[in-house]
This record gives C-alpha cells, structure tokens and sequence, in this order.
C-alpha cells in the first residue's frame, strides 16, 4: 500500500483511519486467481489518493485509510470492475474503535450523491471487508470477418441465382428424358401459350451456356434454333 | 438517396469495430520491449519459489524501481511489479525469503512481500521516512510461522527500526533511536539484531552499533567503534555482513592500505592487509554470503582501474579470530566476484574479461573455469551474479547473470551465452523520429539530367542503365521472395536488421531516444522496434540521471542534436551513432528550453537559460523573424522577439502572462510541428459551414493552485499574448496528473474533480474528467467572424481599427468521465491531415494506451435528446457523459506497457497511418490508422484467394473449351 499524500484536513481530532479490505469473491464468472499481479485497486478523492495492489489471497488491504468519501477503481488489465463509493466516517459501531465505514455502489457520469446497491460489510479484527465484482473480460482484438466461401451461400442472391441455373442446365435433361407423349403435350402447351410470355423463357431454354463460354456466338446459337425447328 | 448515405454515416460513427484492432495485426504492427531496467547487484538473486520444487528464478530490483522475475531458461519475465519510477533516487532493497516462497522488497516508504512465483503481494506496509535497509530475520530452530522482516527507517534524521511479521506485515516491535545518528544498516545473527549507525558529525564518524533483542526489540547493549580518522560519509564503510553466522563491519584506512575488520557482538577489530595491485587500489569490496548456515566466510576484493585481486578469510567462530585462508592471483581489467551458497559451502565466482572462475571459499582450487562465449557485442561486463550448483562430486555448473556496459543483461551458463534482455533500453527520458538517410536519390540525377543538353544527358542516362544493370541479378534473385511475399500471408525469409532502408510506405523510421543513463539508441521502427546502433553520449555517474531537453533531429545533414538541461549538447550521425560533436565548456549554462527556430537559411536549435534569455547571442542574419514563447524565471509565460541592430539583434520581452495569483503554470503545450489541417471548416448536416479557428499560434497554458485546488486552462495566443480563452474548475486533486494537448482547432484536458461539498455548487460527480474544446471563427455557420474574407490575419493588429479587440474564437466544451486516470496526452499525425486526429492517451493504471476516436469526442454531440438523422449524417450522436475504456481501441492491446512517460508519433508516407512511439520503463510502437487503412490493402484482402480464384475460372474455361466445341460440332452433325 502506498500513500501517495496526506489529507490536510483542517480539524486533526476528526481524522481517524480505518484498515480496509476488499476481496474478489470466486464466482463462476471469475476465477481471481487468474488475474495478473498487475492489477491494483485505488480509493481517490480530493488531495488523497491511496493504492493498494493486488494480493495473493485476492484482496487488496488499505491500510490507515483516513475519514473521507472515497472511489474505488479496481484496475485490472484483463477484467473491468465497478466502481464502489466508499466512505469512511466518524461513526458509532459498538466494540469497534470511533470509526465508520460503508460502501455502495456508484455510476459514473451521475452526481456523487447517487448511490446505488449497499455493499456488505463485515468487520473482522478491526479489518473492514468488502466484496468487490468484476463486470466482464476485456476483450481486446477483433476477429476479422475473413472470407468464407459458405458465407456467399447464404445471400439470398446468390439461392436465386443457383435456383436458375438450375433451371438452365436441368431443364434440356428434364425434357430428354420425358416420355414422348408427355413431351408432344408439353410442347403444344408452350405453343398455345402466348408467345410474348414464355419467349423469354424459350431464349433461357435455348440458351447454350457451353457455347457461349466457347466464344462462339450467334452462328452456333442459329444452328441449335434451326436444329429445334427441325426436330 | 438521402437514406443510404445517412446510414452510412451511423453506421461509421456507431460501429467502433472499424478501427479497432485486429487479432491478426496485433503482435505484427505494433511491438514491444518488455523491460525492467539496469538490475543492481545488491539486488539480484536466484531463489526458488517453491521451495520444494527444484526450479529457481532470477529476482532484481532494478535502477527504475522495477522488481521482477525471470525464467533463467529463456529469459522471459514471469512477474513484474513497478513499485516506484521517478520518485526515489537510490531505489530501495530487495531479498529473497529463503526456503519460503517469497521476497520482500523496501522502497521509499513501503515495505511489500511478494508471492515468489505468480508477483502478488503477500502484505504491504507504508511508514513515514525512507527504508535504509531490510534484513530477513532468521528462525530459531524450531520455531513455527515464517520469518519476520526487519526494516531501518530514517525519518527526519532520526532512525526507526521495526519488526514486521511475516504472515501480515503488521508491526511486532519497533525500535526508535532517539539520538541523530546516520543510520547505517541492520545486521541479525541467531541471538541477537545489530542496528548500526554512525555516530558524529560529517567528516568524521565513529560506528555505532546497538543490540536489540530480537523477540522484544528491547536495547540490550550499545557500543561505538573508534574510526573517527577512517570513515567520513556513510559510503566509507564497506560492509556490514547480513544475516551470516558471524556478520562484520568492515571499513579500510585512508590509503587503502589496510583493512579493518569487527565482528559484531564481540570485541576489538582485527586489522587486514589489503596487498598492492598494479595501478593502485581505487576500490575495495567485501563478498560474504547471506545465509546463516553458510560457512563464516568472506573475500576481500582489491580493484584498481586496470587489474584486480582477491583475498578470501575465515573467521573462527569460536575465538572470534579472522584467518587468510588463500589469495586469489591478479588479473588484468577490474573484473567482479559474486557469491553463491549451497547448504553450508560457499562459492565465490569471479568473473573477469573473458572468463568464469568457480572457487569455494574452503581451498584455492579450481572448480570449473569457462571461456565466455558471447554470441552479440554486448560490450564488457561490469557486474554479476551467479548460482552455482555441485552436480556431482566433482563437477559444478555455473549461472551468471551479468551486466555489461552496453545495457545488455546477459545469462551465460558455464560460459556460454544462454539469452540476453537490451534492458539499456529502458528509462528512456526523450525521443524523436528520424528519417532513414537515402544516399541515392534518383530525383537529384533526374534533375541534374534535365538541366544538361540532350546528348549528354543522353549519354548520362545510358550510362546510368548501363550501370544499373549491376543490380539486376540481385534484383532478379530477391524478385521470388518478393512475390511470395506479397502473395502469401506469411513472411517469406528474413530481414536483415542492421540494414536499414525506406520502405514504400513510410513506416521504416529511425526513433532515436536518449536514456537517463546517458546512451543514445536508434531503434527502427518498421522492424519491430530492432536496434540498430547505440552509443554512451554522455558520462553519468552513478545516481546521476541525464535530464534532455529536446532532441533535434536535422534529416537534410543525418544529424541528431541533443540537448541536456544541464547545458550539455551532442551531434551525433543519424546513420551510425557515431559522435559528430560535442559541447564540451567547463561553464554549462543551464538551459530552460531549447526551440527549433527558422530563418532564411532553415532551421537551427536556439537554446534558452533559466531566465528565458538566449544562451547565445544571436547575429542578424540568424535572427528568428517569430516570436517565441519561453517559460520565464517568474513562473511565467513570456513571448520573446529579436530585432536586428546592425550586425546583431537585442531580445526583446514582446509580452508576458502570469496566471491569476496563487495559480502557478505546470504545462505548457503548444501545436505539433507537423500539424497540417484538411479542410478549413466543418460541413454541418444542412450543407452549412462553420468555419474552424485555425491559429497556428496558440498554445495551452495549464496553471494549478493547490491550496484553493483550482485549475485553469488558459489559450494563448503566443504572438500578442492575447489570452483567447479561459476554464477554471473548482475541486481539482493538483497531485494527480492533469495533461492536456492542443492540435487542429482542438484541445483536450483530463484532471480528477471531486463534488463540490459547498451548498452553491451543483450535485457534481467525482472521478477523473476528460474535458474537449472545439474552436470556431464565429458561433454561426458560414460566417467567419472578425477575420472575414480577409487573406491575412495578424494577431497583433487583428483588424483595420486601432487598439481593437483580439479575434475571439467560439469555444464548445464537452466534459466526460473516466474511468481511469491519463498521465500523457498526444494526438496522432498524418501527412496530409485529411484522416481524422485520434487523442492517444496513457493510462498509468492498465499500464495501455488508449485511443479515443474524434466522433466520440465530438462537443458538438446532442445533449439530453437522441441525434436526429440529418445530424447521424454529419456523424453526431448522443452525448453520454461517461467514456468507457473500450478494450478494442487500446492501442496495446494484451501487451502490459508499464512507466510510459511520453509517446511520439510521426506520420506515414500512408495518408491513413500514424506511426506512435511510446516510451518510459518498456518502449512501444505501433501504427494507427484513425480512419481505417483505406488506401493500404490490409490483412482482410486475401490475395491468396484472388490468385486462387482467377487460376480457378482460368482452368474452368481451359476444360470447357473443348466441351463446349465438341457440342457445337454434335450440334452441326445431328442437325
């Protein structure tokens, strides 16, 4: 524990010090133990700034922690902490010397005034204990998002687009394979139905996907319509 | 289309994972050296932290205050606790609690245990005064609970000592000596505790030593060696043996010639003869183990500047006498011993040049000598420590821990190099970036080639193609690594790291930083932060620390100037490190400042004394044509102009600002050198303007009183003097850090307020506040305010009226809370300033740097009510008072930076990128990009899969083609 100054407090025989103990408990969010040495806890206000680090029994012990209204920082590199308010004051607990201490919850960004949820405090040989908590796990990095080729699978897109490709290169297969009097009815519905409607579709049917890789264009186009015709 | 580009904007503004850090360019841009500084031998040991287990670690305390364990088989840091950095001058104790798993260390006022293997603390305790020593008290047989520390305080020239407990650390007796003696140390054997002090005045002291008992720490006797004619200051006495069965006093006559032995608790002194080294003894030291059932023995080491030599004694127990038992041969060079202990036996090490002597402390012979083998040139050693292990009966093992002159803490294991940490590098006190030097520069050829004829320029290019072609096999050589390199994600081959080249992308710079031991390193930072020369610039005696007061670094000449508070000033090559110059006058001026001024001729370093006078005088053509606001000796501000007189200029006091009475000014900031603005105005949501308050000569004047606890801001501007604006916050802790920083039309400030207990003020909140402030030309947009459409603005006469008023700028403010406290502010730097600034800040207590986008600080975000969508375009949202230290833009991600007292950053031939260099204890650097890496293709950008895919489509239309030919040909044939 380090004390950093000492509080300049006008009327000496009001300054009394308490020893304080805050203590990480396990919880199945948080295991202590596995927090670095790094981690440190500090109670600051105006002109007293007190800094207690981590111990190995996972409390941090302030020690001579003089009358005042403190917040409590629980500085951790890998985990954050709420802050606690803890105020230290001239109270009268009996058995226990002259002092006084509770401590609340805090927000930060609302008037100090603003407590939150009691702490529970036990005092134990003159030591004033408190439970602190962690909030979470500081996560640092961020996984890029790489690219996945099951990630363009799932655009709805690119279902459309298989959907008709489908359509493309299955139908030819479908038709071949049709009996021949399905075949006839087939192909008489197609007539009868408005040539407007379904010459798009006929384009799509006759559409050569090979030969239009191949680069070889119009001509081969021509051919397999006359061949149709034919047929 | 309103929408899409609104939603954009919030998405940018909202979604923070743009410029968060990636967990695949972490560890990659940015690097780290983890160090704990120079270790001090008094300090250093090998200690098992379990101690059952066999496994030992190596403890120091270093010269910065840093205490920490390394694995003695990779040389890795396995705890580090920072337990003072800039606060004490002779950095405290530190001792292993032996066979218990743990160590205690005392520095200033603290005493600490700390859990041997994992670095948490076992207790702590804080006193008033300094810790002059630390003992750990042995058992007696038998007894039960661990060892109880012993610790000699000195507080107002009076002397405390205390038993702390060894379970808790509280207080089981405590000693106050009364009397003004010098306390010395503290010294235990199994009966009793020896407080020994010096008793007289400076110039003559005699020994004190008085016994305590060790249950009570009741005062059982006292008593005083005569030595007034031997021992004038504290450092004249050489030793007092710690915890050994039979702990001595030593100290030596004046000449160097004898020495004199007590051992305490009995009576009389025994005189030693110190033998005659070649050169003359200039120091003499005293090696005795530290454990009290090592063999009462101890060496006796003479030093000359040139060789050394040796004499090992043993003390009878019994009859209290003092034996030579054997004399180690002189050596050449000043060489160092080391003391181990196993059990009973004691081994001495002796190192020299180039060799590792074992010896027990029983007989003269040899028990193992290795020739060192050191793999880098580290330099020569100056001190050391070692373990030493019997293997078997007759062979021994030797780890050495050894410091060399160059910095390098090195671990040999019998005489070979095992691993070496640059621990040089830390307590770097300033730095600076530097260009890497180009020798060949294509565009003065092309230039000189363009100004001859065209047939010799001809000729001379041919021939330059001709002697180009020299290169081409090494180009056609290193031309597959290259592809691979750019096409796979992993690196392809090694970089040489001595070599230093510009890369295309700016981000290979030299970063040269100047330690407080007097070295100056260059490190580069496009490869990993390797170093690339070091040189000793200045002498600093021990307990001396270089204090510089700017490096200056001239990329035209490949110079560095330093110059030290002192006075003191070095040219070095930017290249090579080598010493250029050095300012070497017996009558140093000590300087407040040193300012890099321009002139017609370029820039030059114009150094100040303490009452803000130039050291030198300054001749007219050199004469800077700005005024230039220097710190004066009244805690002021003061602008300061040279007018020329003939051949010479005469200073003159232009304007000088004293902040209200009581306050006194801590900071001073000014905008960065390279600080280029984009764009002149801000673009609102309705496609106004409001026009930013651009001033490139203002500075921030920070000022504290801390018996009223106030601060205030005050913005300058540094050629009139005018004060532009003012903020004064009540319930301000002066003792914590209040940084600030200034750039663009922006300055940002944090300081730890408290609520106001007075009935008038506000509910307030207490906690550290980060306060930003935006300026503009006028409150409403598209207006300019006093400057109008003029093209020149002069700050002294701002406007055609006579004696009128200066241009105000309209201040918005916007203040958050922290969580944590920042003890360093700086912003980052790009070429052009097109990408947004980002306020980098240190955070002492997650030893991080954390990144604060400019969106969020923003003082122009909606208060109390949710941003509307015309403002979300504009990138505005609701203000939130609180700023939460988000993980992902914490620059140093799950890297532990501790005692980082500045960082630098330089911009990148990248529009998008910042190059930041943090530096203290550990140093870091890094590469930021605040608006996204948008003109760099990142990790994200798979050219791996690129490749793949265009190789896939290109096999596809490689198997089609004869597919689909062999269709069309059916086709024909069946139609």
């Amino acid at each position: 524990m380090h004390l950093k100054c000492f509080l300049l407090l006008p009327i000496l025989s009001l300054v009394l010090s308490a020893h304080l103990r805050f203590t990480i408990p396990t919880t199945a969010a948080l295991n202590p133990s596995i927090l670095p040495p790094s981690t440190s806890a500090t109670l600051t206000t105006l002109k007293t700034h007190y800094s207690a680090p981590l111990r190995s029994d996972n409390t941090f012990d302030f020690r001579n922690v003089t009358t005042g209204s403190y917040l409590l920082d629980v500085h951790c590199h890998t985990h954050s902490f709420a802050p606690l308010r803890v105020d230290v004051t001239v109270g009268s607990i009996e058995g226990v010397g002259g002092e006084m201490v509770e401590a609340w919850g805090t927000f930060r960004g609302n008037e100090w005034g603003n407590k939150g949820e009691a702490m529970g405090v036990e005092i134990e040989k003159n030591i004033w204990k408190f439970p602190v908590r962690a909030a979470g796990v500081k996560e640092y990095l961020v996984e890029r998002a790489g690219f996945s080729p099951l990630s363009i699978l799932k655009s709805p897109m690119i279902l459309i687009a298989i959907v008709s490709m489908g359509l493309v290169f299955g139908m030819p297969y479908l038709m071949d394979n049709m009996d021949p009097e399905m075949k006839a009815e087939f192909e008489e519905r197609q007539k009868s139905g408005g040539v407007g409607a379904t010459a798009g579709v006929q384009n799509i049917q006759n559409f050569d996907a090979a030969a239009w890789l191949a680069g070889t264009g119009k001509d081969a186009k021509k051919g397999e319509a006359q061949g149709k015709i034919t047929k | 289309m309103r929408l899409p580009i609104s939603l954009l904007c919030l998405t940018l503004s909202i979604i923070p994972n743009s410029r968060a850090i990636f967990a695949d360019d972490a560890y990659e841009i940015d690097y780290h050296h983890q160090l704990l500084g120079i270790p001090q031998t008094h300090a250093t040991f090998f200690h098992r932290p379990r101690p059952l287990d066999k496994p030992t670690l190596l403890y120091t305390l270093s010269d910065l205050g840093v205490i920490g364990a390394v694995n003695p088989a990779t040389g890795e840091i396995v705890w580090r606790q920072l337990l003072a950095y800039d606060k004490v001058d002779r950095p405290g104790f530190f001792r292993p609690v032996e066979g218990e798993g743990s160590v205690v260390s005392a520095i200033d006022s603290r005493v600490d245990a700390w859990d041997a293997s994992n670095g948490k603390a076992n207790w702590g305790n804080t006193f008033a005064g300094t810790a002059k020593d630390l003992e750990v008290m042995e058992k007696a047989a038998g007894a039960k609970g661990l060892k109880d520390i012993l610790v000699l305080f000195e507080e107002a020239g009076k002397s405390t000592l205390r038993k702390l407990e060894g379970a808790t650390g509280n207080v089981a007796w405590e000693f106050k000596d009364e009397s003004s003696d010098v306390p010395l140390q503290v010294s235990t054997d199994v009966k009793s505790v020896y407080l020994v002090a010096l008793h007289g005045a400076w110039g003559g002291y005699n020994v004190k030593v008085t016994v305590l008992d060790p249950a009570t720490g009741k005062k059982t006797t006292e008593y005083t060696l005569s030595t007034k004619s031997d021992v004038h200051s504290a450092e004249d006495v050489l030793l007092v043996g710690a915890n050994s069965a039979a702990p001595i006093v030593a100290w030596t006559d004046k000449t160097l010639k004898t020495m004199k032995v007590h051992i305490l608790g009995k009576s009389g002194e025994q005189s030693l003869p110190l033998k005659e080294v070649n050169g003359g003894i200039s120091n003499v030291t005293i090696h005795a183990p530290h454990l009290i059932q090592s063999l009462p023995h101890f060496l006796v080491h003479s030093q000359s500047p040139t060789s050394n030599r040796a004499d090992v004694y043993h003390i009878d127990l019994t009859t209290g006498s003092i034996t030579l038992a054997y004399e180690l041969p002189q050596l050449v060079g000043q060489g160092a011993i080391s003391t181990s202990s196993q059990d009973a036996n004691v081994y001495f090490t002796r190192f020299t040049e180039d060799e590792i002597i074992i010896l027990s402390s029983i007989s003269h012979g040899i028990l193992g000598k290795w020739k060192v083998t050191l793999e880098d040139d580290h330099g020569a050693l100056i001190q050391g420590i070692a373990e030493v292990v019997k293997k078997a009966s007759d062979s021994y093992a030797a780890r050495s821990a050894i410091v060399t002159n160059s910095g390098d803490w090195v671990l040999v294991r019998n005489g070979a190099e095992a691993w070496s940490r640059p621990e040089g590098l830390s307590g770097v006190v300033a730095a600076e970036w530097a260009e890497i030097p180009q020798f060949e520069s294509l565009v003065k050829t092309l230039e000189e080639e363009s100004h001859s004829n065209p047939l010799s320029a001809y000729i001379h290019r041919v021939t330059r193609h001709i002697d180009d072609l020299r290169y081409l096999p090494g180009w056609l050589e290193a031309l597959p690594v290259r592809v691979l390199n750019s096409i796979l994600p992993i690196e392809v081959g090694t970089q040489n790291t001595r070599v230093v080249t510009r890369d295309t992308f700016g981000f290979n710079k030299l970063v040269i930083v100047a330690t407080q031991r007097g070295q100056v390193i260059a490190l580069n930072a496009g490869n990993k932060g390797s170093l690339v020369w070091s040189m000793a610039a200045q002498a600093m005696s021990s307990g001396q620390k270089w204090s510089v007061q700017g490096i200056f670094v001239n990329n035209k000449q490949g110079q560095v100037e330093i110059y030290g508070t002192l006075g003191d000033r070095t040219i070095l090559n930017a290249t090579t490190g080598e010493i250029v110059g050095k300012h070497e006058e017996a009558d140093f001026k000590p300087i407040s400042a040193a300012v890099a001024v321009e002139d017609e001729s370029g820039t030059w370093i114009m150094p100040f004394d303490l009452q803000g006078k130039s050291i030198y005088d300054v001749p007219s053509n050199l004469a800077p044509s700005d005024t230039i606001a220097v710190r004066g000796p009244d805690g002021d501000v003061r602008g300061i102009k040279f007018e020329i007189k003939g051949t010479t200029t005469e200073q003159i006091l232009q304007w000088s600002f004293l902040p209200r009475s009581g306050q006194k000014i801590t900071n001073v900031v000014a905008r960065p050198a390279h600080d280029p603005v984009a764009s002149i105005g801000k673009v609102l949501w309705d496609r106004n303007v409001l026009y930013k308050y651009l001033n490139p000569n203002a500075i921030l004047v920070t000022a504290i009183d801390d018996v009223a606890s106030s601060a205030s801001f005050y913005l300058l501007d540094s050629v009139s003097g005018d004060v532009l604006y003012i903020a004064t916050h009540e319930g301000i802790d002066t003792n914590q850090p209040i940084p600030s920083a200034l750039t663009e039309n922006w300055f940002a400030y944090s300081i730890f307020a408290d609520s106001l207990s007075t009935t008038a003020a506000l509910p307030g909140s207490k906690g550290y506040q980060l306060v930003v402030s935006e300026l503009f030309e006028s409150e409403f947009p598209n207006d300019r305010g006093p400057f109008g459409a003029a093209e020149n603005t002069s700050s002294i006469n701002p406007s055609d009226i006579i004696n009128a008023e200066p241009a105000i700028p309209h201040v918005v403010t916007q203040s958050f809370m922290i969580p944590e406290a920042i003890s360093k502010m700086s912003v980052t730097q790009t070429g052009q300033g097109i990408t947004t600034r980002q306020l980098l800040c240190v955070l002492p207590g997650v030893n991080g740097i954390f990144a604060i986008p400019r969106t969020l600080l923003d003082p122009r975000r909606p208060v109390g009510r949710d941003q509307t969508a015309l403002e979300a375009e504009e990138g505005l949202f609701r203000y939130k008072p609180f700023i939460e230290v988000d993980p992902k833009y914490v620059l140093t991600h799950k890297r532990e930076v501790i005692g980082v007292k500045d960082i630098i950053t330089s911009p990148a031939l990248l529009e998008s990128t910042s190059l930041l260099f943090a530096f203290g204890i550990d140093i870091f650097g890094s590469r930021v990009s605040p608006s996204a890496a948008f003109d760099i293709l990142g990790k994200g950008f798979n050219k791996l899969s690129l490749v793949a895919t265009v190789v896939a489509l290109w096999l596809g239309v490689i198997v089609l083609t004869p597919m689909a030919r062999r269709k069309q040909i059916n086709l024909q044939w069946m139609s």
